[in-house]
C-alpha cells in the first residue's frame, strides 16, 4: 500500500513537471531574479554591478518619477475599477429585463470585451481628437464653445481613460459573471417588493444590491488585481503615459526604463515594489474567496 | 359559472367591461415597461457599439472625408479603396502571418501541457496536492510586468530575441489560467470512469489520453477560444521581443505603420480605421459562433467556482 502511494505521488509529479519547470523559469525564478537585480546597475551590456540600497534610494528620493507613478497607479487603479465594476453591473442588469432578444444585446454590450485594446485606442484617439473629434463635436451641439483637448490635457485625459474603461475585457467579463449572479437572486424577494409596490430603483438598492454584494466585493478585488496587469495595455496605445508623465503607471515606466533607457536595475527595483503591491492585493483576495468561493 | 348565471344580465355585462378594462390597463402597462426597457436596452446598445461603428465608418473615408466639419456617420462616397490599400500592403499580410503563428503555436502548446498539468489536480490524491495548487493561483495574479526583465535576460542568453521563440516556447509549459479551467472541467467527470479504466489495467497516462481527452472536448474549445482571442490582442509581449518589422504581429503593426507619405507625426486614420475594423472582424465572428464555449471560460476563470 505504501508503494502504492509512492507510485501515485511520482505520477502525479510526471504530470505536473511541465508546470514545474515553466514556473521556475518564467514565474518563480524571475521573481528572485528581479529582486537580487534591483540592488545592481546594469545598462545589459557587460556584468551587473551591486550598489545595495542604491536604486531605491533614489526612487524615494524627490529625483526620481516613483512618487508620480505611484499616485498615478492607484487613480488610475481607482477609476478604471470603479467604472467597470459600476458599468459592468449596470449591463447585467439590463440584461436581466425579460423581453425578446435579450442575446443581440449581449453581443453589443459584449463584443467590446473582446475587441484588441489596439483597435480602441485607435478609435479613441480619433474620437476624442480636439479638431477631427465626434466627442467634441456633439459636445458643440449642446453649446459647448471651448472642448478640452482631452488627451493632451492633464486633467481631462482622466475622463477618456474611464469612458475608455467601460470598453474593456474586464467589464465584459464581470457583466457576465454578475449576470448569472443576477439570476439566483430568489424570486420570492422580488414578489415580496411587488406586493410592498416597490417601484425599479426600491428594488435594486434594498432586494439586488445587498444578494450580489459578496459578488461586488469579489469582482472588485479581482479587477483591482487585473488593472495592474492591463493598464499598460489600455494605456501604452492610447497615450503612452503622456502628457508629460500624467498618467505613466508603474508598469509603464518598469517597460520605459527597461526597454526604452536600458536601466535594468532600477526597473527591477520598481518591478519588485510593483509585485509587493500586487502581493497584498492578491492575499486580500485570498481572505475574501476563502470566505464565499469553494474551489470544489 | 352557476353563480355568474344566478345573477342578473346587467351586472354580469358590467363586470365583464370592468374585468377587460383592468385587463386591458395591465396590457398597456406592461407593453409600456417593455417599451421602455426596449428604449434603455437599444440606447445603451448604440452606446457601445458605438466605437466600432466609428471605425467602419471612418475606414470608408478619405483623409479629407475625416476631417470634414460636421463629421458624417455614412460617408456620401464610400471608400473601399482604403481596404484594397491596407490589403495590397505587403506588411499587413506579414503582420497577419506573424499574429497566426503566434495564435497556433501557443494555442497548441497551452492545450497540451495545461491539460497535462491540470490532470493530478483534479483526479490524483497526491502530497502537495493543496500547495501546488495554491501557487498556481497565486501565479495567475503575478503581472507578467514584474516577471518581464529577467524573462528578457534569460531569452537573451539563449539567443532567442528577436524570434518567436520567447512567446511560444513558455506555453508548452502549461499557464497557469488554463491549468485552472482544464481543473474545474475535469473535476466534473465521474471519478469512477477512472476507478472503471483502472481495473481494465489502464495506466494514469492511459486513463488521460483514452477516458478523459475525449469527453473533455468543450473545455478544450473553450481554452483554444480564449488563447486565439489573447493572442490576436496581445500587444506587450510582442513589443519586448520583437525588433524585426517582418515579425512584427498585426497589434504593433496597426499602432506604427499608418503615417500619411512624408509626414512622420501624420496619422494616415482612414487607413488606420480600416486596418482596426479588419482586426475587429475576427474576434466578433469567434463570439457569434464559439459564444457559448467563450462565455463558460471567462465566467469561469473570474468565478473561480
Amino acid at each position: 500500500m505504501r508503494k502504492n502511494a509512492w507510485k501515485e505521488n511520482l505520477s502525479a509529479y510526471a504530470f505536473l513537471s511541465p508546470w514545474i519547470i515553466g514556473f521556475l523559469l518564467f514565474t518563480g525564478g524571475p521573481i528572485i531574479v528581479s529582486f537580487l537585480l534591483s540592488f545592481t546597475k546594469w545598462n545589459l551590456l557587460g556584468d551587473p554591478r551591486f550598489i545595495g540600497w542604491e536604486n531605491y534610494k533614489y526612487m524615494f528620493s524627490g529625483d526620481s518619477d516613483f512618487f508620480n507613478s505611484l499616485k498615478v497607479t492607484i487613480l488610475f487603479t481607482v477609476i478604471n475599477v470603479s467604472v467597470s465594476v459600476i458599468a459592468s453591473l449596470f449591463l447585467a442588469v439590463l440584461l436581466n429585463f425579460k423581453v425578446k432578444y435579450i442575446s443581440i444585446f449581449q453581443f453589443f454590450y459584449f463584443v467590446p470585451a473582446v475587441m484588441p485594446s489596439v483597435v480602441m485606442a485607435c478609435v479613441f484617439k480619433l474620437m476624442f481628437n480636439k479638431e477631427l473629434g465626434v466627442v467634441n463635436y456633439l459636445l458643440s451641439l449642446i453649446g459647448v464653445d471651448h472642448p478640452p483637448n482631452w488627451l493632451s490635457d492633464s486633467f481631462w485625459v482622466w475622463p477618456t481613460l474611464a469612458i475608455a474603461s467601460i470598453f474593456t475585457y474586464a467589464t465584459g467579463q464581470m457583466m457576465l459573471i454578475f449576470h448569472s449572479s443576477l439570476k439566483e437572486v430568489p424570486k420570492e424577494l422580488y414578489e415580496a417588493c411587488d406586493l410592498d409596490g416597490a417601484n425599479f430603483m426600491q428594488r435594486f438598492f434594498y432586494v439586488t444590491l445587498p444578494s450580489i454584494s459578496p459578488i461586488i466585493l469579489f469582482n472588485t478585488v479581482v479587477a483591482t488585481i487585473n488593472s495592474f496587469n492591463s493598464s499598460f495595455t489600455l494605456i501604452y496605445p492610447l497615450t503612452n503615459g503622456g502628457p508629460d508623465n500624467a498618467t505613466e503607471v508603474l508598469s509603464l515606466s518598469i517597460y520605459k526604463n527597461a526597454f526604452k533607457l536600458f536601466d535594468m536595475g532600477y526597473a527591477s527595483a520598481l518591478a519588485v515594489v510593483l509585485f509587493i503591491i500586487v502581493a497584498l492585493v492578491s492575499a486580500l483576495q485570498f481572505r475574501l474567496s476563502r470566505n464565499w468561493v469553494h474551489y470544489d | 359559472m352557476a353563480q355568474l348565471q344566478s345573477k342578473s344580465k346587467e351586472e354580469v355585462e358590467y363586470k365583464t367591461i370592468r374585468g377587460n378594462a383592468r385587463f386591458s390597463y395591465r396590457v398597456i402597462k406592461k407593453n409600456g415597461k417593455t417599451f421602455i426597457q426596449y428604449t434603455i436596452l437599444i440606447i445603451v446598445a448604440i452606446f457601445m457599439s458605438f466605437p466600432i461603428v466609428w471605425i467602419l465608418s471612418n475606414s470608408l473615408k478619405t483623409l479629407n472625408g475625416i476631417s470634414q466639419y460636421p463629421p458624417q456617420l455614412i460617408p456620401s462616397d464610400p471608400q473601399f479603396g482604403n481596404y484594397i490599400e491596407i490589403l495590397k500592403n505587403s506588411n499587413t499580410l506579414i503582420y497577419l502571418r506573424n499574429t497566426l503563428i503566434l495564435i497556433v503555436g501557443n494555442t497548441v502548446g497551452t492545450l497540451i501541457s495545461s491539460s497535462i498539468v491540470a490532470y493530478p489536480l483534479a483526479r490524483m490524491n497526491f502530497k502537495g496536492v493543496n500547495l501546488i495548487f495554491s501557487i498556481i493561483l497565486a501565479t495567475m495574479m503575478v503581472p507578467t510586468v514584474t516577471t518581464i526583465i529577467p524573462q528578457f535576460i534569460l531569452f537573451r542568453h539563449l539567443g532567442w530575441l528577436d524570434s518567436f521563440l520567447p512567446m511560444i516556447v513558455p506555453s508548452f509549459f502549461a499557464y497557469p489560467y488554463n491549468v485552472f479551467l482544464f481543473r474545474q472541467f475535469f473535476k466534473t467527470i465521474p471519478k469512477t470512469l477512472d476507478e472503471a479504466a483502472m481495473i481494465d489495467g489502464c495506466s494514469r497516462w492511459q486513463i488521460f489520453t483514452k477516458v478523459l481527452v475525449p469527453i473533455a472536448k468543450p473545455v478544450f474549445i473553450t481554452v483554444g477560444v480564449l488563447s486565439a482571442i489573447y493572442w490576436w490582442n496581445e500587444l506587450f509581449t510582442p513589443l519586448i521581443f520583437i525588433d524585426s518589422e517582418n515579425l512584427k504581429p498585426l497589434t504593433i503593426g496597426a499602432l506604427t505603420s499608418f503615417k500619411v507619405h512624408g509626414a512622420t507625426n501624420l496619422n494616415a486614420w482612414n487607413l488606420q480605421m480600416a486596418m482596426a475594423m479588419i482586426m475587429a472582424i475576427p474576434p466578433m465572428l469567434l463570439y457569434l459562433f464559439a459564444s457559448k464555449f467563450l462565455i463558460a471560460g471567462i465566467k469561469t476563470s473570474g468565478l473561480k467556482d
